[in-house]
């Protein structure tokens, strides 16, 4: 009777003890999004989206913004950490693109974080390459 | 002998025209605004942005800036979903604006030493918009300038609640740093 007892009592407090630990890691200090593990929500060609974004912002805001999106196109500019695709969609990296792409076809997985008016670009932040289409 | 004279007017006239008809912009699309709204003691409260758009014209001086609210990133998930949700409302308002103008902007005085300057204008946040004057560090750089800077906000005045249970961990008083390359 009294062994069961402990038993019972050891259970519960492993169990809050990975509960509060979850709750710790999991929910109050987890880590920021790492985009470059995500399932892209939309997959989509950066004419699309700019022609989304430019016959309705709003309505693309509510689609887009803050998702995790890939995008389709050719690479009319390239700087250090920064791609932009058919001259409208603007992608930062995280690190540093070393090989020349210009021109060439691609496919980027990034965070939409929205359209900036001064330049008429859709912004993209924490961008990887999936896959060069050439 | 008169129509050489005249073409060669012509001919001079259309290349300062082409010289000076350039606009003397100088824009960046990367660069950083850092924000610290931290209180000792207590768990860090700060966020930075490397996407900042912004635009110089070297000859009157104008400056503005764009700056994408979901484009900061804080160390911690759920402060950054806070920041997004709850207090920026970013979904509804996307972008943080500066519209203004550098005085006595020349940008024959700017040396490789950075050059204090006043930077007067319109900063919109959370749909807000409030008059601001702050000291703008312009200094020479390859194919352009950097301009830095710092300055502070207090969260009232665009219209940001704190709720008062956080109201302790946050700053009254956000500072922001911010750095642009601006180039040709």
């Amino acid at each position: 009777m009294k062994r069961k007892r402990i038993t019972l009592i050891i259970v519960v407090v492993l169990l809050l003890v990975t509960a509060g630990l979850y709750f710790y890691y999991g929910f109050l200090f987890k880590e920021a999004r790492n985009i470059a593990w995500e399932v892209p929500d939309f997959s989509i060609t950066a004419t699309k989206l700019s022609s989304d974004y430019n016959s309705n912002p709003q309505k693309a805001d509510s689609l887009y913004l803050n998702k995790t999106i890939e995008i389709t196109g050719e690479i009319t500019r390239q700087t250090d950490s920064v791609l932009i695709l058919e001259n409208t969609v603007f992608c930062l990296f995280t690190q540093k693109t070393n090989e020349k792409l210009i021109n060439k076809s691609v496919t980027v997985k990034g965070k939409c974080i929205g359209y900036d008016e001064l330049f008429q670009e859709i912004k993209l932040d924490q961008c990887t390459i999936n896959k060069q289409n050439n | 002998m008169k129509k050489t004279v005249l073409n060669f007017v012509a001919f001079l006239l259309i290349i300062t025209a082409g010289t000076t008809g350039f606009s003397q912009k100088l824009i960046t699309k990367t660069g950083s605004i850092k924000f610290q709204a931290s209180i000792p003691s207590y768990e860090e409260v700060a966020a930075e942005n490397k996407s900042v758009s912004a635009v110089l014209e070297q000859s009157t001086g104008d400056f503005a800036a764009l700056v994408l609210i979901k484009g900061f990133r804080f160390k911690v998930a759920l402060m950054e979903e806070h920041f997004n949700e709850n207090y920026m409302e970013s979904e509804k308002f996307s972008k943080a604006t500066f519209k203004g103008k550098i005085e006595d902007f020349d940008s024959a005085k700017i040396t490789n030493t950075p050059k204090n300057f006043t930077l007067k204008g319109d900063l919109t946040i959370h749909g807000k918009t409030k008059a601001v004057s702050v000291i703008i560090k312009i200094s020479k750089a390859a194919n352009g300038v950097t301009t830095i800077g710092s300055f502070e906000v207090k969260p009232e005045d665009f219209d940001i609640e704190i709720p008062n249970l956080v109201r302790k961990k946050i700053a009254d008083k956000i500072k922001i740093n911010y750095n642009f390359l601006l180039v040709k």
